[in-house]
């Protein structure tokens, strides 16, 4: 229709639109469209190969004896029965709760105080930019941290506590940042017209800017969620266990356990893929390591997805 | 977000009911804790070598059914990591695939921390080749070096990486440099010849690597004149031919009885390191390590993989710590 005013007459038209969407004359477009498609390609590619990768080496292990595999315990034979990941989800699970308790509140609140109550200055913008070059340190360097505040100072013993409080404070900058970003976002027409109405700086926060920023805020935490259950340099080097930790007669949730030594995932998958230069088949229990760790982790970024989609409804 | 923050407390909320039900639990249980048969109780930290690591995670399951109220828990950072955590007193037993260097010694010197070693097994590494191959029954350090070492880089026949070698073709199998296997091999034949030759010790990157041992042995059943080494618990049963190793005292062949008297020369020996004081305070360590030296040297070294010490061995080790 917008075409047809181009020439006037239908002749000029149909050139026209056979200029621009006949097959082989948008050679440029179509390349790039082209080289779009095979980037996109390529990163799917990876992670198929990753995925069937370490499904197949894991498939004897998932197949057999998934329940066992969950209940089981760190071993020294990959053909012991009760070989199995139970004290990497435990530790696993208390990283998550320390991130949740900890990094979750007061990475959200010093979002909200730097976007809303911090006036803009140069200081603000110093914290700003220094915020940002922590949530880039690499990752090695909060476990040094770690093992000086909570490791050295502790006699030297490495404890659930230090391996969770320290994956707390590296995934803190990522959460005040992507919290920083999404409450930026909200459209300042909408606090505006909420001060016009006579609303207090905390009722806008209230009732204006978090119901907003919401969806972002949920995404970006739950993110950094995945981000500490997947991190091992940190574990590391704060000592995480890698080869046995004798069974404590304790529930999982017991907080008496924040003063034992401790495992979680990542360190239980790197050590099982070194002790399969010694046994073979601890290759096959590293892969399905490897698969439970990634469900878990495709399970809370579904969680943030789901949050997201719930906000964005509620905010209309 | 409101709503989200009043979810977020009841979750906090049920996670420390949760935990006070199971302290409670936690409590009850603990006064009833002689379920083992002896009296000690306790917990023991064992870390360092992740090579003697499996050795002292087996022994630690054994006698967890001898004695469940100790707890035993293992690491394997690594021998000189191991080191620098027992001697700051940190580990009650240090792991090690190799003895204690002179300045660790002083260090825990320093730190009045005094330890008796005990020597648990032996990592031995079989030199391997075809069945078929009657050319080479014998190989020294040097030729090893030729044929595996950096300055083999290219080379396709034997002849071709020392002269003084039958002219076949040659093909290598071995484990990936992320192995001990590679490690102690590397220590042990290429690293002092390396340093002579002015090269990196490492070995050279064209031959077939694999993590997988049996996919080494398979390896080297593919043609008549292959040369590869993996550790000799694996090669032992194998259908290959295991070559003898002249390490500079003549040629020696690699069995169970040669690596555990330490003629044959690639093998290095593994040990624990136990802080002496802390056996003199604690029982628990004092009868784990009794376990250790006993039940430990005759199972739990061979069930994973390595070579047991000597009979006489085991009881000079025995006489060693009880004395």
């Amino acid at each position: 229709m917008a075409l047809g005013t181009i020439g006037g007459d239908g002749r000029t038209t149909a050139r026209v639109e056979q200029e621009i969407f006949s097959r082989g004359r948008d050679l440029k477009g179509s390349s790039f469209k082209t080289l779009m498609f095979s980037a996109l390609g390529v990163s799917i590619l990876v992670l198929v190969v990753l995925i069937v990768d370490v499904l197949v080496d894991g498939w004897p292990v998932l197949t057999t004896r998934l329940g066992g595999f969950i209940s089981g315990t760190l071993r020294s034979q990959s053909t012991d029965e009760l070989l199995g990941i139970s004290q990497g989800l435990a530790g696993s699970l208390w990283i998550a709760i320390f991130v949740i308790l900890l990094s979750f509140p007061i990475g959200i609140a010093s979002a909200i105080y730097l976007e809303e109550y911090a006036t803009q200055g140069r200081l603000t913008s110093a914290i700003d930019i220094a915020i940002r070059n922590l949530a880039g340190v690499p990752s090695v360097v909060y476990g040094l941290l770690g093992l000086f505040l909570f490791v050295t100072t502790n006699n030297g013993e490495s404890t659930l506590f230090a391996g969770g409080i320290t994956l707390a404070i590296l995934v803190l900058p990522i959460v005040v940042i992507t919290s920083a970003e999404a409450i930026r976002a909200v459209p300042s027409s909408l606090k505006q017209g909420a001060y016009g109405v006579g609303a207090t700086k905390w009722d806008v926060i209230r009732t204006q800017v978090l119901p907003f920023a919401a969806p972002g805020i949920f995404t970006g935490t739950l993110l950094s969620l995945s981000r500490a259950i997947g991190e091992a340099a940190p574990l590391i080097l704060v000592g995480a266990i890698t080869d046995r930790l004798a069974p404590r007669d304790r529930s999982i949730f017991s907080p008496e356990q924040l003063d034992d030594r401790f495992t979680a995932m990542p360190i239980v998958i790197v050590g099982w893929v070194q002790e399969a230069a010694r046994d073979v088949g601890f290759a096959a229990a590293a892969g399905a390591a490897i698969v439970v760790l990634l469900v878990v982790v495709i399970a809370m970024n579904s969680v943030a997805v789901m949050l997201r989609s719930y906000f964005e409804k509620k905010r209309g | 977000m409101f709503t989200q923050s009043r979810k977020q407390l009841k979750i906090a909320a049920a996670v420390c009911t949760l935990s006070l039900v199971a302290a409670a639990c936690g409590g009850s249980s603990d006064t009833s804790t002689d379920s083992g048969s002896s009296g000690a109780s306790g917990e023991i930290l064992v870390s360092g070598s992740s090579t003697v690591a499996p050795i002292s995670t087996r022994v630690a399951e054994l006698f967890e059914s001898v004695n469940s109220s100790v707890l035993v828990d293992v690491d394997g950072p690594g021998t000189g990591d191991g080191f620098a955590l027992f001697c700051d007193g940190l580990t009650d037993i240090s792991d090690a695939s190799r003895p204690i260097r002179d300045t660790e010694a002083a260090t825990c010197a320093e730190n009045g921390i005094e330890f008796t070693e005990i020597l648990v097994g032996i990592d031995g590494i079989g030199i391997m080749t075809n069945t078929n191959n009657s050319a080479v029954d014998c190989i020294t350090f040097e030729q090893l070096f030729n044929l595996i070492g950096p300055n083999g880089e290219g080379t396709t026949t034997w002849a071709e990486a020392d002269s003084s070698l039958p002219d076949a073709p040659l093909s290598i199998f071995g484990p990936g440099a992320e192995s001990g296997t590679f490690d102690s091999f590397v220590e042990i034949v290429i690293e002092d010849l390396a340093e002579e030759a002015g090269v990196e010790p490492t070995t050279r990157t064209d031959y077939s690597p694999s993590a997988d041992d049996s996919q080494i042995l398979g390896g080297i059943q593919t043609s008549d004149t292959t040369l590869g080494w993996v550790g000799f618990a694996f090669a032992e049963p194998a259908p290959v031919k295991l070559l003898e190793v002249d390490g500079g005292d003549g040629c020696v062949a690699a069995t169970a009885e040669t690596i555990a008297s330490n003629e044959y020369p690639i093998s290095r020996n593994l040990f624990i390191y136990v802080n002496n004081n802390r056996a003199a305070e604690s029982e628990a360590l004092t009868e784990f390590v009794d376990f250790y030296v006993t039940e430990g040297l005759d199972v739990a070294v061979a069930e994973v993989g390595y070579v047991p010490l000597a009979d006489d061995a085991k009881e000079e080790v025995r006489a060693a710590w009880n004395g």
